[in-house]
């Protein structure tokens, strides 16, 4: 969808269109959907984000300010929510080493090698995940992520950097283990 | 798009996610009593912001305005009447322009408080009207 009928269906929304904002709902629900798996504890905790993200997108579209891409906007409000249903639960995402138990290992599909955001939640902080996130798989530019951070442009270019060399070692370490072990 | 950053995307991608009906009726339903909340009006908290501090202010000089006529119109104390020798060496020490000046101090102290009360207020309505 191009951004100036994204922009067509917000003002339609702000004007009470419902259903212009159902189509909003549409166009990214699975993405956020995606993204709040991988920072919450369950299904449910992601599913209950997702919808109390939009709730609160459609009650203050009027706040939103058409200089910021729709999408940072909702990322923004998904952060703020998905840290607030864990902050409630007391669950760390690090204590979910157990498959079993870890919806984002659930939703992956099988595959030899370790899916790499699985690594980068467990080597990465909680922010900087998020925007190593924005940034590869949203393809976020550092000025948006710094947006729905509400960070610095420049604490965003560092902590990325910062995740990739973290990542890059893990996957060394991982290619090292698999040469001994394989 | 580098090695890692493309790995990056494909593994997002990997993530089977499925939005299910239920949810999807859920999040309809939800939003079905609502509307977009018209934004507040952004000049009127000014006008509120200033219009408090003023108030306090003003109230805050009031009081150390009265709190110091009063404080002169106070007759000095007697002199005590106990007899001993104790009394009468300790009571021509007492110096009333020192004393007045800290009388001062807590009303300051009352003035400080109110101003940072003020600023509290003006920060929670700045973080309730922010989203």
């Amino acid at each position: 969808m191009r951004q100036s009928d994204e922009h067509i269906l917000i003002e339609a929304a702000k004007a009470g269109s419902s259903d212009a904002f159902a189509d909003l709902v549409r166009l990214y629900q699975v993405r956020l959907l995606r993204f709040l798996l991988t920072r919450c504890a369950s299904f449910a905790d992601a599913e209950d984000a997702l919808q109390d993200t939009f709730i609160a997108a459609y009650r203050y579209l009027n706040s939103y300010d058409p200089r910021w891409r729709f999408s940072t906007w909702l990322y923004r409000i998904a952060i703020r929510n998905a840290h607030k249903i864990r902050r409630e639960n007391v669950v760390e995402l690090g204590d979910l080493s157990d498959e079993e138990s870890d919806p984002l290992v659930q939703c992956i599909a099988s595959s030899e090698a370790e899916n790499l955001w699985v690594s980068a939640r467990r080597v990465l902080g909680d922010e900087v995940f998020a925007a190593t996130w924005l940034r590869y798989a949203e393809d976020m530019s550092i000025k948006d992520i710094s947006q729905a951070l509400d960070r610095s442009t420049s604490w965003t270019k560092v902590n990325l950097l910062r995740a990739r060399k973290a990542l890059d070692a893990d996957l060394n370490r991982q290619s090292e283990g698999a040469e001994v072990y394989g | 798009m580098d090695k890692l950053a493309e790995q990056l995307k494909r593994d997002a991608e990997m993530i089977d996610v499925k939005v299910s009906d239920d949810l999807e009726r859920r999040i309809a339903a939800s939003l079905q009593g609502l509307s977009p909340e018209r934004e507040a009006p952004r000049q009127r908290p000014a006008v509120f912001w200033w219009a408090s501090s003023l108030t306090g202010v003003t109230a805050a000089l009031l009081l150390i305005t009265v709190f110091n006529v009063r404080t002169e119109r106070e007759e000095l104390p007697q002199a005590t009447r106990d007899t001993s020798p104790v009394a009468t060496v300790v009571s021509p020490i007492i110096e009333w322009n020192a004393q007045s000046a800290m009388l001062t101090s807590p009303l300051r102290q009352e003035l400080d408080d109110l101003q940072s009360d003020i600023d509290k207020a003006r920060r929670k309505v700045r973080d309730d009207i922010g989203l």
